[in-house]
């Protein structure tokens, strides 16, 4: 009995220690993915891959957000990669790139037979792009376009905001009778500042000027939120300041709120029938966001520095991303990347219709990165924190944008 | 070597292992500038982690609302727990039955009781505020006033009856002779309760306090799970600051930094509480 014991101490020591290091050997490739609705297209299509590439396996660990930046770090820190393919969000891509994590693509991409890399949405393809070099290629975008109840607009005779004193005076003006204008996500963080540097850009500000000098605290920067906390004010519905992406999207879903900012892909998940919207369903429209300009955001795919079957990871990338999977992955409801993929008759037909891509194209016209550079994901911690302390009064405009500036600074250092 | 030392070694070069060597490498950690993405340009900079963190807004700012969370959950639960121990004491049918239900909460994982209560009082989807808002009150229990009394109450949930089972256990293990005595002298349930029962139950309220306050000061699920320490920096505790500087930041110098602030802190802390609770000598 004590033997048996002993040994199902060993065997359950030497599981841990096999399934906490699960290196791929040659022929198989491990991919960290986030669990979203574009990660089970990808899954689905890659049973072609699989056809058509016996020789590799493919192995996804799909997980929530939270849980991958430590994965990706710890599998870039030891000596063999656990993951071959990583798939890179925007704000990590200087660091990752600098701290040595990334394969650059650029030699891999040119010598790919008709790979059209010019066919990537440039703002999309320049996020990935660091001190010359290529370590992405793009997977899906996250632009913030403005959703509304067109139905509510058209009712009322309204037409669509294009600059942000617009906005302003019609989400007031729908504020009425149980009904607010603007479903808002001031919540701390990434939430709030993916939402309000909207605003700033609206305003004309940025979070840098050209020289690299942090300006987030000049009277642009004011400007926007001032303006954004007078709407959290007059056009939120109450006790939202902690809201974030998902209560935002229910308030809409739900006809309590007509209009929000959030990612352009949202459109067709409220207007699919028998989906989240119910009777609403049909009533949603996507155009640019006030202002003109848009926050963007981009998941890539990238290859890790230290893996072992870079070979195999390139080739599924290279597949994946390839014009006839991208458009294939559109029209199974991925979000577009490639000009041809929103350009195509074929995606407005079996995908979300033309004006679903037109109004894509026209938001990822001009927009801009969340944000960029070294240690971005702390910039946006220590950015979005201060915003919101500002947003629940906690601190006055002036006070967090000097307290957010000071972050910024030493963030970046 | 003497067989005791013999024996004792396995113990010591077992904690070395998964004590002293983390302790010491943390030690080190906070004299360097050793971030995650830049492992091959580590540079030593001596107290300069300790001066930035002591000197720190948000640490302190979330030193405090730890202080504050450890201190209004704690004796909230002491004073639930006890009451509800002196209840059930006097149960006489049901007793087991009760005091299983009483116990459920502490054996749900305090990731699942965030979650839960993140939905349970969310504004827009929760069922509390919704019934609240049936009588006319509408709290926005996640907002900058509430938001930490929310966390508090969750904690408060979840382990009261940690302190009711501690309470129970020593209730139940006190003598019976001095309650006797006191009935027969005609002491009232109040003085039996102040000059009986509280004394000698003194060394578990202890206890249970030294264990609860020390969990407490490790908050950290109800926070990721809700709040993220939002709304601003309202609910950001000591916890929640270590992960997000070294696991969100990579800058595990300064984490290591806070890490041993901390510990120096809850070593104070103990220290007074034990020495302030003392039994008094009657000379």
């Amino acid at each position: 009995m004590k033997k048996l014991k002993l040994s199902t101490a060993i065997a359950a020591i030497a599981w841990a220690t096999i399934s906490t290091s699960q290196v791929a050997h040659a022929g198989e490739i491990n991919i960290i993915m986030e669990e979203v609705p574009d990660y089970d297209i990808v899954a689905k299509l890659t049973d072609q891959f699989t056809e058509q590439n016996p020789g590799i396996t493919v192995n996804f660990d799909a997980m929530p957000f939270d849980a991958m930046r430590d994965k990706i770090l710890t599998s870039s820190l030891a000596p063999s990669a656990t993951y071959d393919v990583i798939i890179i969000d925007n704000p990590w891509t200087d660091e990752f790139a600098r701290a040595g994590f990334l394969e650059p693509l650029d030699s891999l991409i040119s010598s790919q037979d008709g790979y059209a890399y010019d066919d990537f949405v440039p703002a999309l393809a320049d996020i990935s792009k660091v001190d010359g070099s290529i370590y992405g290629v793009p997977y899906y975008n996250y632009a913030l376009g403005l959703i509304v109840r067109q139905d509510i607009f058209d009712s009322k005779g309204l037409a669509i905001p294009k600059t942000i004193e617009d906005y302003m005076s019609v989400v007031k003006s729908l504020t009425t009778n149980g009904m607010y204008g603007a479903a808002m996500q001031p919540q701390k963080g990434y939430k709030i500042m993916e939402e309000w540097k909207n605003w700033l850009y609206a305003n004309g500000g940025e979070l840098f000027d050209d020289a690299g000098n942090v300006i987030i605290n000049n009277q642009a920067a004011i400007d926007a939120l001032n303006q954004y906390i007078e709407t959290h004010s007059q056009a939120a519905p109450p006790n939202s300041a902690n809201w974030g992406f998902d209560e935002a999207l229910r308030s809409v879903s739900s006809g309590k709120a007509a209009t929000m900012l959030s990612y352009n892909w949202m459109l067709p998940a409220l207007n699919a029938k028998d989906g989240m919207s119910g009777d609403l369903a049909g009533n949603f429209t996507l155009h640019e966001v006030p202002g003109g300009k848009s926050v963007l955001g981009l998941w890539s795919w990238g290859i890790t520095a230290n893996s072992e079957n870079k070979d195999d990871a390139w080739t599924f990338i290279s597949w994946i991303s390839s014009p006839e999977v991208a458009k294939q992955r559109a029209i199974m409801g991925g979000a577009p990347v490639r000009n041809s993929v929103m350009n195509s008759p074929e995606v407005w037909e079996k995908g979300y219709g033309k004006a679903y891509y037109t109004a894509l194209a026209d938001i990822l016209d001009g927009s801009a990165p969340l944000s960029s550079g070294n240690n971005a994901e702390e910039l946006i911690e220590i950015v979005g924190t201060e915003l919101s302390a500002a947003v629940t009064g906690q601190k006055s405009v002036k006070e967090a944008l000097d307290a957010a500036a000071n972050g910024v600074e030493r963030a970046i250092k | 070597m003497h067989i005791k030392y013999k024996l004792i070694l396995p113990l010591v070069f077992l904690l070395s292992g998964i004590m002293l060597y983390p302790f010491i490498f943390s030690l080190w950690l906070s004299l360097q500038d050793y971030r995650l993405t830049r492992i091959n340009d580590v540079q030593f900079v001596g107290f300069e982690n300790f001066g930035f963190i002591a000197t720190d807004q948000s640490f302190l700012n979330a030193m405090g609302n730890t202080i504050s969370f450890v201190a209004s959950a704690v004796i909230i639960e002491l004073i639930f727990g006890l009451s509800l121990a002196l209840l059930i004491q006097k149960l006489l049918i049901f007793r087991g039955f009760v005091r299983s239900i009483l116990l459920a909460p502490m054996f749900i994982t305090p990731i699942a009781v965030g979650l839960m209560f993140r939905f349970l009082l969310n504004s827009e989807i929760g069922i509390i505020p919704f019934y609240l808002l049936r009588f006319g009150v509408s709290l926005d229990w996640f907002g900058p006033e509430l938001a930490l009394f929310s966390i508090v109450l969750i904690d408060v949930w979840q382990w009261t009856p940690f302190m009711l089972l501690m309470f129970l256990a020593g209730l139940e293990a006190l003598p019976k002779t001095p309650f006797e005595a006191a009935r027969v002298d005609g002491a009232g349930r109040w003085l039996t309760f102040s000059s009986i029962t509280l004394p000698m139950l003194r060394p578990v309220i202890v206890v249970a306090l030294i264990i609860r306050a020390l969990d407490a000061f490790k908050v950290f699920e109800y926070v990721f799970a809700i709040t993220r320490g939002g709304p601003g920096n309202s609910t950001e505790t000591i916890m929640y600051y270590i992960y997000q500087t070294g696991f969100r930041f990579f800058r595990m110098g300064e984490a290591a930094a806070a890490s041993i602030l901390l510990i120096i802190f809850i070593l104070v802390f103990v220290i007074l509480i034990v020495y302030l609770s003392r039994p008094k000598v009657i000379k």
